[in-house]
């Protein structure tokens, strides 16, 4: 168990960080993630106040769908990464980092009305993340109405008379299936997914299935003083929607011109890549690494770097690894795609 | 927590086999399920000449590095190159299909510093 946001969580279970991984890129793990926070934004100026804070546009998804967005700060740093879970048509659950929540609620409730209530319900809840290509088979078993979920679907299910959430989202690269279950089914909730032959996962299979997956860590890949746009995450900035914090630091940015930026890189050895490490190019310093390590599926080192420009995928950079020069090559992302 | 013992260790939590004028070398079942998953290793060349304490390598893990030292002064006569494509051994079968090298100590009598099975496991309790 390791200390993580407050929470005390599993680096591995038994089966070890390795065995976990190759689960869910064959099969199917539950990963307990109830270290993830839950806002609960209610009321007829719910939305309103959702599209005033946060970056995304919720007019490009209805109720009954998810949504990934950012909390910026007002210099365009990313505050939080988030998932909103658009439950019905005044109900949404806010799911930010482990320790982000107080931030987001705060963000939420200035500025707003009295036609919304913001509460924060992380501890009335646990999250099970079930994920891998057999996750929808296996959870037939548990609920056939979570296990129909569509991908990035969100919908309301009964487990054993209690009332829970299901969204097709996940943090893996897989298909899969997140479900917020009361405190007080939780236990029996687990012990069905297990029941049902999921594999569950720890912290340290959660870390290299999101690299090998190219999706970002707050905290390490985005935080302080990096931008969606440093972060390639252009996509999740709403230009056209109206103001937002962050907007007009943003908007300067793209004028002044995107750095550093985020890229992949692979190495031709097995020796994992670790987040510090520095990226050369003809002998000078051009970036580091802000994550990194093994890639059990392609068995060679990977990590994620901020560059000081656009290198173009295909071309050679170098790693310094405790004074060893290490070649890698800048890579597409993600380093590897949906079985 | 496997500690064998007919074998020698060291303080860097590394195991001694004595096999007449050789010695082989490892990682213990302790060190092992500390460092979790091992990914890489990185062993010395055959004929490298090891001071005592001196790095003679490093693992990693999916979590951590760590360096491991020659138990004992000596020369590295066979090195278990397996472990370059299958460092999963390390973690699988630490005092069989795990050696790491195989060495020749420059004085048989340094063997009498290494900590025996109650040594050992006393440390592996503190």
């Amino acid at each position: 168990m390791v200390p993580f946001g407050g929470w005390e969580m599993p680096l591995s279970y038994p089966g070890g960080t390795l065995g976990e991984h190759r689960a869910c890129r064959g099969g199917a793990v539950v990963f307990d993630v109830s270290h993830l926070g839950t806002v609960r934004v209610t009321g007829p100026g719910a939305r309103d106040a959702l599209q005033r804070s946060l970056t995304n546009d919720l007019n490009k998804v209805k109720p009954g769908r998810a949504q990934y967005t950012h909390l910026l700060s007002d210099d365009g740093s990313v505050l939080d990464d988030i998932i909103i879970w658009w439950v019905a048509p005044e109900t949404f659950d806010v799911m930010p980092n482990a320790s982000n929540t107080d931030e987001v609620v705060k963000a939420l409730r200035s500025g707003a009305g009295a036609d919304l209530a913001v509460q924060d319900t992380t501890s009335a809840r646990a999250v099970l993340a079930i994920q891998g290509p057999l996750a929808r088979e296996k959870m037939k078993d548990v609920s056939p109405e979570a296990a129909s979920v569509a991908r990035f679907g969100v919908k309301e299910f009964t487990f054993d008379q209690y009332r829970c959430v299901a969204a097709g989202t996940g943090y893996t690269g897989e298909d899969g299936i997140e479900c917020a279950v009361p405190a007080a089914a939780a236990g029996a909730f687990w012990q069905a997914v297990l029941n049902a032959g999921v594999t569950p996962a720890g912290l340290g299979a959660r870390d290299t299935l999101r690299l090998e997956a190219g999706l970002p860590l707050h905290g390490q890949d985005i935080g302080e003083g990096v931008t969606p746009l440093n972060a390639g995450l252009g996509w999740v900035v709403a230009w056209e929607k109206g103001d937002f914090p962050g907007r007009s630091a943003l908007v300067a940015q793209s004028e002044a011109g995107v750095t550093p930026l985020l890229h992949g890189l692979r190495t031709g050895g097995r020796r994992p890549i670790r987040s510090g490490t520095e990226v050369m190019l003809d002998s000078r310093k051009i970036g580091y690494v802000s994550s990194g390590n093994f890639s059990p599926t392609l068995e060679c080192g990977i990590a994620l770097a901020y560059l000081s420009n656009r290198i173009p995928v295909g071309d050679t950079v170098s790693l310094s690894v405790r004074g060893t020069e290490v070649e890698a090559e800048v890579v597409d992302l993600p380093f590897v795609t949906k079985s | 927590m496997n500690i064998p013992e007919e074998l020698r260790y060291s303080v860097e939590h590394e195991w001694i086999r004595t096999d007449g004028a050789r010695i082989t070398v490892g990682i213990t079942d302790y060190a092992q399920d500390a460092l979790g998953d091992i990914v890489f290793i990185q062993v010395p060349e055959v004929d490298a000449i090891l001071e005592a304490g001196s790095m003679m390598g490093e693992i990693e893990s999916t979590k951590s590095v760590s360096e491991i030292y020659a138990p004992i002064a000596g020369t590295v006569i066979e090195v278990n190159t397996h472990l370059e494509d299958s460092p999963e051994m390390l973690n699988s079968d630490p005092y069989g299909e795990g050696w790491i090298v195989v060495m020749e100590p420059a004085a048989p009598s340094d063997l009498d510093d290494l900590l025996d099975q109650t040594q050992y496991r006393a440390l592996t309790e503190e």
